[in-house]
């Protein structure tokens, strides 16, 4: 039995000690598989967050493992530890490409409909922080969508919800995002 | 869960599923009557929500991005993602005036637009949505313009122009089809099944057509096989070629995913090969693939893998599928639709579901599975041999896909001579299959075993003629993959393609090939290859026009001589001859001239006579011709060398004068005339003017051969024609300075 299907079990009856000890296993080989796919492929080819995701379910877990319970963690770990990474690289290429050292973003300093794809996701993780405060479910669901690309049904799975209510709250944070990017201060 | 944030979350969702104004305005007022603070944050929300989609949408590239390796190209530009509104409808995009959005895809918006000049017409206008390299884009497409702009085929929409946007983004200019998608069209009108191939088969044709051209569509899928309408009678058309060539890899990668977390049908259509997206390994086989997948879709109304299931475990997981897992048969996929699926697919073909079930079972099984074979030797070779199969299907011949059992030839044969069958069928399955020693008594019966034979000798000339047409079918398919390989440049691959075959029938695509590698040898002063390429061309260029095989003698004629090849030339010059002479053919003066490049027995000379006389007539008789001021030019030539061989020299002279008097001037026609009207002189015994003009003549020849020969064009004179100046040259410098100091070739 592989150490993640270990903790796994661990965080199921409750082990808040191996909640925290998931997330850098996770986060360490969805970076390991990205630098080892990105060898193999050919420039310009483009890596999918969910395919990366699922790709380290498998091999960390493998497919045998069908408790839905253990997916669920798995996956949430997963799309928290895809967040890290999406935004360490949008912040690496954000400053290269002012060519200097670390700029916070400030809205009123930029045009919203000039800012770079990468700017954006800046913006949207950092109002995702102040979403985070107001209502961590909802934010949960923006990182499962949107940084770990999963789809309702996986979201609704490993939040134990309906698929209509991520739908729901998928929807309106992106509103509540968009309006809290784009208000002054 | 916050509860504000809750009652804030539903009545946003309640109130964005409003869509009439004046409803939503109502529930509002109704739900937050003593809130209006709340009210006016649901409202902010509520016209947030478009803005938020597009800046989502804008920012995914990023994301899709983000594991990229850094030093790759920056995946943002500041025009990606911009969805064209429809503002822009009205507005100019190069000489083109926006119409109407017609429709909106995966990788492109497309516009019904107005081009005035040079002639006014309406096409199509097809932006392409996602950051690309707009250079690239542009080059790749003006690398297969040409051969773009070759196919005129009626189910091919053709593909005009492309060019770049202001702000970057490339689009294409295509013909305007308006049509529906061929599945759509075929269920919506209840087409039977043999209808339905009857349109495949077309499709099938036209992407023969374009990989004859050495085009290869690599998008086949039904949204870009229209079918319109013209008198009624349903004709496909294949949109879109060369696009997903020009826009590349990219593209391809891409259309995987529309928005980020959609899942567009594409791959479905995608071979094995191509999924691995290697880029490199993409031939005519892959078209084959996505047609079997087409195919599958008109007759089951279901691709073989279900798009949805063949991505949601990631890329990997849908190349393994597509590489690994063998698909449903079509008619075992019918047997698994469940109850409205079932009855909705019947429906479509008009057909109760049981019989649908038993035509696909057999013929129409094999022949989709073979175009879906994963190894892709294994696959029809070519478009057309797959239509061909679905041809012989309808008309009851055995097919190619199936593996041929003489049970199953038998059934075949059975099938077509259905009369004579029924009445000894029972006799003749016997025999055929000789199975049981009882039957052998039916040997005796004399009526049975006529038959019998009559069974055994036709099958006999099936077979044959099934070994005939695969041999005709490996020969095209060869030369397809050779027309392919020239585009490529790959000269030494496709000649070693082409050793492998014999080619003996008049056929426009082998001609070309043949025609590209004879020249490709004689650029490379590799005259014995050069020669042999053109000795086959010869005889398959029937089908070309006078112009193109007249000037295939031209090309042929100086690499026999380069070679050395005196009898060669001889035989040569006598077929030429006789392939020309007894009509009043156009172009009778390239074979005077290339018949005389040596000189010619009094035999030759007479049988050339006919071909002289339509070269001289044309002078007096043809306003039209003789307007021409360029081909009039080349006939001047012709008639001074076939002047100076039959020791008219004064005769001679005027020809060449004539020529060189005309105002513009090819240069190795001038050239050539020098050299004539230098030999005529010296025969004349004006030797100063002879050496004056064998002097300049030689200088252009020199010059010329200074550095490598390229093709040419016919204004800048061919390479034949050089090689053709020299070498009277150099029967030239032997006649008036007595010593053949000859130009050599670089």
């Amino acid at each position: 039995m592989s150490d993640v299907t270990l903790i796994l079990q661990a965080v199921r009856r409750g082990d808040g000690q191996a909640a925290e000890e998931l997330l850098p296993m996770v986060y360490n080989e969805l970076r390991r598989l990205a630098a080892a796919r990105m060898a193999q492929e050919s420039a310009g080819q483009t890596l999918q967050a969910t395919a990366l995701v699922h790709e380290a379910w498998l091999r960390m877990v493998g497919d045998g493992n069908r408790s839905w319970q253990n997916r669920a963690h798995f996956f949430g770990a997963a799309a928290e530890a895809m967040r890290r990474i999406l935004i360490e690289n949008a912040r690496r290429k954000s400053r290269l490409k002012r060519g200097g050292g670390q700029v916070r973003l400030n809205i009123e300093e930029l045009e919203l409909a000039a800012t770079t794809p990468d700017d954006k996701v800046l913006l949207i993780d950092e109002a995702l922080a102040r979403l985070q405060v107001e209502d961590p479910q909802i934010a949960r669901v923006v990182t499962m969508k949107y940084f770990g690309g999963m789809t309702n049904q996986e979201a609704a799975e490993s939040l134990g919800v309906t698929e209509r209510t991520v739908e729901r709250q998928w929807a309106y944070a992106k509103a509540w995002l968009f309006r809290d990017i784009r208000s002054p201060g | 869960m916050n509860a504000e944030t809750q009652r804030e979350e539903v009545l946003f969702d309640s109130a964005r599923n409003l869509k009439d104004p004046l409803q939503r305005q109502a529930f509002l007022e109704l739900a937050c009557a003593q809130e209006p603070e709340l009210r006016a944050k649901i409202e902010a929300l509520l016209a947030a929500e478009p803005d938020a989609e597009i800046f989502f949408t804008e920012s995914t590239s990023a994301l899709k991005s983000a594991v990229e390796n850094s030093s790759s190209a920056p995946a943002s530009h500041p025009a990606d993602g911009n969805p064209l509104t429809d503002e822009q409808v009205g507005t100019c995009v190069g000489p083109y005036k926006l119409l109407q959005k017609i429709g909106e895809g995966g990788c492109g918006v497309v516009y019904m637009a107005e081009q005035e000049k040079p002639i006014r017409r309406r096409v199509a206008l097809k932006i392409i949505k996602l950051g690309m390299d707009t250079k690239n884009v542009i080059a790749r497409f003006e690398a297969e313009r040409q051969a773009l702009a070759m196919m005129d085929h009626p189910n091919i929409a053709r593909v005009f122009d492309a060019g770049a946007l202001e702000t970057g983004r490339p689009y294409f200019v295509m013909e305007l089809v308006r049509g529906v998608k061929i599945t759509d069209y075929c269920d919506a009108n209840r087409l039977d099944t043999r209808r339905r191939l009857g349109l495949f088969v077309q499709v099938c044709n036209a992407i023969q057509q374009a990989h004859q051209k050495g085009v290869i569509h690599r998008d086949i899928k039904p949204s870009n096989v229209l079918v319109t309408l013209h008198d009624g009678v349903p004709v496909p058309k294949v949109i879109d070629f060369g696009i997903a060539k020009a826009t590349g890899a990219r593209l391809t990668d891409k259309t995987f995913f529309t928005a980020y977390e959609q899942i567009v049908g594409t791959p479905a259509y995608m071979s094995p090969e191509q999924a691995e997206m290697s880029g490199l390994d993409v031939d005519t086989r892959s078209d084959i693939y996505s047609l079997g997948v087409l195919l599958y879709e008109l007759l089951t109304g279901r691709t073989p893998f279900d798009p949805k299931k063949l991505l949601q475990h990631g890329v990997d997981a849908m190349r393994r599928t597509l590489r690994e897992q063998e698909p449903q048969r079509p008619s075992t996929m019918l047997t698994t639709l469940k109850g409205e699926e079932l009855a909705t697919t019947a429906e479509h073909h008009h057909l109760e579901l049981l019989k649908l079930i038993s035509l696909l079972r057999g013929d129409l099984d094999w022949i989709v599975m073979k175009a879906l074979e994963k190894d892709r030797t294994r696959r029809y070779e070519t478009a057309n041999g797959l239509a061909m199969d679905i041809s012989r299907y309808l008309n009851d011949e055995p097919v190619v896909a199936r593996p041929p059992s003489r049970l199953y030839r038998f059934q075949k044969l059975v099938s077509r001579n259905k009369i004579v069958f029924a009445a000894s069928g029972a006799v003749a399955v016997a025999l055929i299959i000789g199975l049981s020693v009882s039957t052998r008594l039916f040997f005796m019966e004399k009526a049975a075993h006529q038959r019998a034979v009559a069974a055994e000798q036709q099958a006999e000339l099936a077979r044959a003629m099934e070994a005939q047409l695969r041999r005709l079918a490996e020969t095209r398919e060869k030369i397809t993959q050779a027309t392919v390989l020239l585009n490529q440049e790959k000269f030494d691959d496709a000649d070693q393609l082409m050793s492998q075959v014999s080619v003996t029938q008049p056929m426009v695509e082998g001609a070309a090939v043949f025609r590209s590698l004879g020249e490709y040898y004689a650029l490379q002063n590799q005259w014995q290859e050069a020669a042999s390429r053109f000795n086959v061309l010869l005889q398959i260029d029937q089908l070309d026009g006078w112009d193109v095989c007249t000037l295939d003698y031209l090309k042929c004629g100086p690499a026999l001589i380069e070679l050395g090849d005196v009898d060669g030339y001889e035989h040569f010059r006598q077929a030429a001859i006789a392939r020309f002479t007894g009509g009043t053919y156009p172009f009778a003066d390239r074979i005077v001239k290339i018949s005389l490049l040596l000189p010619a027995s009094k035999k030759l000379m007479k049988t050339l006579e006919p071909l002289a006389d339509v070269t001289a007539q044309s002078f007096s008789t043809n306003a039209d011709v003789n307007a021409d001021i360029f081909l009039a030019a080349w006939r001047s030539v012709s008639l001074a060398l076939i002047e100076y061989r039959r020791g008219n020299y004064v005769k001679a002279a005027d020809w060449c004068e004539r020529c060189l008097n005309y105002p513009e001037h090819i240069a190795p026609r001038t050239a050539t005339a020098r050299v004539i009207l230098a030999m005529s002189d010296q025969q004349l015994g004006k030797t100063g003017e002879a050496r004056s003009e064998l002097v300049q003549a030689r200088e252009m020849i020199g010059n010329k051969f200074k550095s490598r020969l390229e093709r040419g064009t016919p204004m800048q004179g061919f390479w034949f024609d050089w090689v053709f100046a020299r070498i009277l040259l150099n029967e030239a410098t032997a006649l008036i300075e007595g010593n053949p100091q000859t130009i050599q070739l670089r």
